[in-house]
C-alpha cells in the first residue's frame, strides 16, 4: 500500500544534516524525493559517513554542476515538475546559483519553496551560516546538560538535536503549506532554522510578568537523575533507572530496598519535603541500590509496580537494530547498500495503520539515478553522454572515489 | 488574515510534552484545537511548562468516565478532523474510544496515539515514562560527558523527538485524507522519537559504523566550548559564519593551528597549545568575544539558560519573544513561533485557556442550549 505521501515529489538541493534530513522524512512517507548533488558530492560524504547515511535513504540522486548553464537548466527542468523544494543553503546562496524562490516559481507558479537556515531569512545574524551547537548553546541545553549552575562545564548533547529539530519543524511547515495550496491553489515560500527549532526544546521556559524564570527541574551534579526518585543508580553490577515518581511508589520503594524505616520520616514524607532533602534522600538510596544486581532489584521493584529499568550501553545501536520485535514493528530499516553492504537503522519514525511508510531504496552514491531521470526528462543516449563528457552531470563509474 | 489550517478541528486529550506541544504547530498555524480534559483540568496544568504548550487553544472539560461525557465526546467527533491522545495504553478502550470502534464510527478521523511503547510489542503495557524509555534504549550510555559511565539527560529526548513527530504525522495522514478520502489510525512513540534523534549516530554496516565519536576526551563539539572571564562560557564553532576575515587565533590574540593540522601535532603539542588556546579565551569578556568572533565572520553563541534567550537579538527581531497575558499568571514572555510561512503566517492566537473555559460555547456550537449544559453541569459530565 502506497505511503500517505503518495504522488508527491520534493527536490532536495541540501548538503548536512538540517538540508537533507526532512527530505528524507518525506521520502519515507512515500514522496518521490530527488536529491540533486554536486558532482564533486554533498560535502557531508567525507565527513561523517555515519551522519551521512542517516539522512539520505529513500532518495532519487542526479549529480549535477550548478554552475554550468546546462546543468542549471536541467535542476529547472525538474523543478518544473516538482511539488517542493527544500535546502538548507545559506541567505542568497540559492538565487546566486540561479535556483532561488523566483526563480523555481517562474517554473513552477505554486512550487512550496522551503529554505531551512541558521538562524533563518531576517533578523541581525540572518547572514550567517552555522552548525546544531549554534542552536544548543543559545536555547539553553548545554547550559542545562552541564549542569553550569552546580560548577560543570556545559555539555554538547551528541545526537545534533538541533539540526533533527530544524529538518522536522521544515517538514511540518512544508506540509501546512501543501494544505493551503491543495485548498487554494496558491504556493508559497517559507523557512525553518536550526536556532528557533532548537528553541522548541525550552518552549516551556517563560518569563512572569516580573521577568523572573519559570521553574524548572534541575539535574544533579553528578549528572544522574532530577530527583532522588527520578535517578540513576549504581548497583552491584551495573546501573538501574528509578521512576518512582507517583505517591504510591515511595513505601513500595522503602519496603523493597529494605528502608523500612524511612517511609514515614518527615524528612522524606511528601514530594516537597524529599526535594528539600534530595541529597540526603540521594546518598541513602546510593548506599541501598549497591546491597544487589541491577537485575534483582528490576526484579522485585516491578512486582512491587515500582517503575523502573535497567540501563543498558545497546552498542552503538546494535542491540536496538538487531531486536526482532522492533524489526518487525518495522522501527527499523535494512537494506543493502552498494557499497557498505547490510545497513540497519532506524525504521519508521510513524506508524501508520493504513499507508505504512516505506523505505523505498538505499543511501545513494553520487549520480546514482543521474542517467534515469535525464532519460525521464527526456534527453537521449548521446545527450547524456555528451553533458557527462562535459562535467555537466556524472554518475558512479570505475573510479568512484567516495566511501559511501 | 486566513491561515493555512483554519479548516481543521483538533480534539487534544493529551498531556505531557510531545502532544501538547507538537499540537501547538498546528494551532499557530490556524487549526481550532480544542482541548478535552477532566472537569478540573487534566494533569499535566500543574508541569510549569503547560504554560506553553497548552496556549493557543480552547478547552472545553468533559469526564469521559459517563456516558454523558463520552456521548457528547462522540458529537465532537462529527465535526473534527483530529483525535490526539497520549493516555497510558488501554484507557481510551475503557473509556470506549478506542482508535478502532472509533474510527468504524467516524472513518474520516485521524487518529493520532503518542503511547511510550509501540502497540503490539512485548513492553507495550510496561510504565512509559521518559527516562525508561531512555533507560531501555541504551541513551545513558549515548551521551557526552566530563566523566565515563551513564548520563542522565536534563533534555527529555524522547518526547522531544516525538513532539516533533507528532505535527508530521497528523498533516502526513491528512495529506493522505485528501486522496483517500478517509482517515485513519497513527501512532509515535516516545520510542520512535528518541529513535529519530539517534539517526546521526546508530547507523550499523558490514563495514562498521563511522559515526561521531562517544567524546571523552571531547570531540570537535564539546571541544569548541570554553570558559571566558566572570565564569561565562562560549560554544566557539568557529568553522562555519559567514565570509571569514579572521581566523580564531588572531581575533583571541594567539598562534592559530588549522583544525585539519591537529591529527600531525603529537597529544602533548596539541595539548600544550590547547591549553594556551583556553586561557585566550578565559582572558575574553563573553559578549565582547563574540562581537569580535561574528566582526570576523566567524560563528559562535553564548551558552545560557533557557530564559536568558529571551534577550538574543536574533530571537527578538524574529518574533521569536512574545507578550502572552495568561489569566492566572497576568503578563509572561513566550517563545514565539517557530515556523515561518510567508503567505500564511503563524500566530499566537491567545494563552492557555482556563479548564473548562469555552465549554459552554462549543457545546452550544453543537447545539445544547443553556438547560441542557446547566443539567450537564450539575450531573458532573462537564
Amino acid at each position: 500500500m502506497p505511503g500517505p505521501l503518495e504522488g508527491l515529489r520534493v527536490i532536495d538541493f541540501g548538503q548536512y544534516v538540517a538540508g537533507p534530513f526532512g527530505p528524507m522524512l518525506l521520502a519515507d512517507l512515500g514522496a518521490e524525493v530527488i536529491k540533486i548533488e554536486p558532482i564533486t558530492g554533498d560535502n557531508m560524504r567525507a565527513l561523517v559517513v555515519g551522519s551521512f547515511m542517516g539522512c539520505q535513504r529513500g532518495k532519487l540522486d542526479i549529480a549535477l554542476n550548478l554552475k554550468e548553464p546546462d546543468g542549471l537548466r536541467i535542476a529547472l527542468e525538474l523543478v518544473a515538475t516538482a511539488d517542493m523544494v527544500h535546502h538548507n543553503m545559506t541567505l542568497g546562496t540559492a538565487d546566486r546559483l540561479g535556483i532561488g524562490y523566483e526563480a523555481c516559481r517562474a517554473v513552477k507558479p505554486d512550487i512550496l519553496y522551503c529554505n531551512n537556515y541558521m538562524y533563518g531569512a531576517e533578523g541581525p545574524l540572518a547572514r550567517f551560516g552555522g552548525i546544531d551547537p549554534h542552536g544548543q548553546s543559545s536555547a539553553g541545553l548545554e547550559w542545562e546538560q552541564g549542569p553550569v549552575a552546580e560548577g560543570n562545564p556545559p555539555i554538547w548533547i551528541r545526537y545534533g538535536h538541533g539540526d533533527v529539530a530544524a529538518a522536522m519543524s521544515s517538514v511540518t511547515a512544508l506540509l501546512i503549506a501543501l494544505h493551503h495550496r491543495d485548498r487554494t491553489g496558491e504556493g508559497q515560500q517559507l523557512w525553518a532554522s536550526i536556532f528557533h527549532s532548537t528553541m522548541l526544546y525550552t518552549a516551556d521556559s517563560w518569563l512572569d510578568a516580573d521577568g523572573a524564570p519559570s521553574p524548572r527541574p534541575t539535574l544533579d551534579k553528578e549528572q544522574l537523575g532530577l530527583g532522588a526518585l527520578y535517578r540513576l543508580y549504581e548497583t552491584q553490577d551495573g546501573w538501574l533507572q528509578l521512576a518512582a515518581v507517583r505517591d504510591r511508589d515511595w513505601p513500595e520503594l522503602c519496603r523493597v530496598l529494605r528502608i523500612d524505616h524511612l517511609v514515614d520520616d518527615p524528612r522524606f514524607a511528601t514530594d516537597a519535603a524529599r526535594a528539600d532533602h534530595r541529597a540526603e534522600l540521594t546518598a541513602l538510596l546510593e548506599q541501598a541500590f549497591m546491597a544487589d544486581l541491577a537485575v534483582n532489584w528490576r526484579r522485585r521493584l516491578r512486582a512491587a509496580d515500582v517503575p523502573c529499568e535497567v540501563s543498558v550501553d545497546m552498542i552503538d545501536g546494535e542491540h536496538v537494530l538487531f531486536d526482532d520485535e522492533l524489526v518487525r514493528l518495522g522501527l527499523v530499516a535494512e537494506y543493502v547498500h552498494p557499497i557498505l553492504g547490510r545497513t540497519r537503522q532506524f525504521g519508521n519514525l510513524i506508524t501508520f495503520d493504513d499507508t505504512p511508510g516505506v523505505q523505498q531504496r538505499p543511501t545513494p552514491r553520487v549520480g546514482e539515478d543521474t542517467r534515469e531521470l535525464l532519460e525521464r526528462l527526456g534527453y537521449d543516449a548521446a545527450g547524456i553522454q555528451d553533458l557527462h563528457d562535459r562535467h555537466v552531470v556524472t554518475w558512479p563509474g570505475d573510479d568512484y572515489a567516495f566511501q559511501v | 488574515m486566513s491561515q493555512a489550517l483554519d479548516d481543521i478541528r483538533i480534539l487534544d486529550l493529551t498531556s505531557g510534552i510531545a502532544g501538547p506541544l507538537g499540537v501547538l504547530m498546528l494551532a499557530e498555524h490556524g487549526a481550532d484545537v480544542i482541548k478535552v480534559e477532566p472537569p478540573g483540568g487534566h494533569r499535566g496544568r500543574s508541569q510549569p511548562g503547560s504554560v506553553v504548550h497548552d496556549r493557543s487553544r480552547r478547552s472545553v472539560t468533559l469526564d469521559l468516565r459517563t456516558p454523558e461525557g463520552v456521548g457528547l465526546f462522540e458529537e465532537l467527533c462529527t465535526t473534527a478532523d483530529v483525535v490526539v491522545e497520549a493516555f497510558a495504553p488501554g484507557t481510551m478502550t475503557g473509556f470506549g474510544l478506542g482508535h478502532e470502534e472509533l474510527l468504524q464510527r467516524h472513518p474520516h478521523l485521524v487518529y493520532c496515539s503518542i503511547p511510550a511503547w509501540p502497540e503490539g510489542s512485548r513492553f507495550a503495557r510496561d510504565v512509559g515514562y521518559e527516562a525508561l524509555v531512555l533507560a531501555r534504549s541504551g541513551q545513558n550510555w549515548e551521551q557526552t560527558s566530563f566523566r565515563n559511565g551513564p548520563v542522565f539527560l536534563h533534555s527529555p529526548a524522547a518526547s522531544h523527538g516525538a513532539m516533533l513527530l507528532v505535527p508530521v504525522a497528523i498533516m502526513a495522514a491528512i495529506t493522505a485524507r485528501r486522496r483517500t478520502g478517509k482517515g485513519q489510525h497513527v501512532e509515535v512513540s516516545l520510542l520512535q522519537g528518541v529513535m529519530s534523534l539517534t539517526t546521526q549516530v546508530w547507523n550499523w554496516t558490514d563495514q562498521g559504523s563511522f559515526l561521531m565519536e562517544r567524546t571523552h576526551p571531547p570531540g570537535v563539539h564539546q571541544g569548541s566550548i570554553f570558559e571566558c572571564a566572570n565564569g561565562e562560557w562560549v560554544h566557539a564553532s568557529t568553522m562555519s559564519g559567514v565570509t571569514q576575515t579572521k581566523t580564531e587565533g588572531e581575533v583571541l590574540g594567539f598562534e592559530h593551528r588549522d583544525q585539519r593540522t591537529w591529527l600531525e601535532m603529537s597529544p602533548d603539542d596539541w595539548e600544550a597549545w590547547n591549553e594556551q588556546r583556553k586561557a585566550a579565551y578565559l582572558r575574553w569578556d563573553r559578549d565582547e568575544l563574540i562581537e569580535a568572533f561574528h566582526a570576523a565572520g566567524l560563528g559562535s553563541e553564548a551558552i545560557v539558560a533557557p530564559h536568558e534567550r529571551f534577550e538574543h537579538p536574533q530571537l527578538i527581531e524574529t518574533g521569536g519573544v512574545a507578550e502572552v497575558v495568561d489569566p492566572d499568571l497576568g503578563p509572561t514572555t513566550q517563545f514565539g513561533v517557530p515556523l515561518f510561512l510567508e503567505a500564511t503566517p503563524g500566530r499566537i492566537k491567545g494563552p492557555r485557556p482556563r479548564a473548562g473555559a469555552d465549554t459552554a460555547d462549543v457545546l452550544g456550537e453543537l447545539g445544547h442550549d443553556a438547560d441542557e449544559i446547566a443539567e450537564l453541569r450539575q450531573m458532573g459530565a462537564i
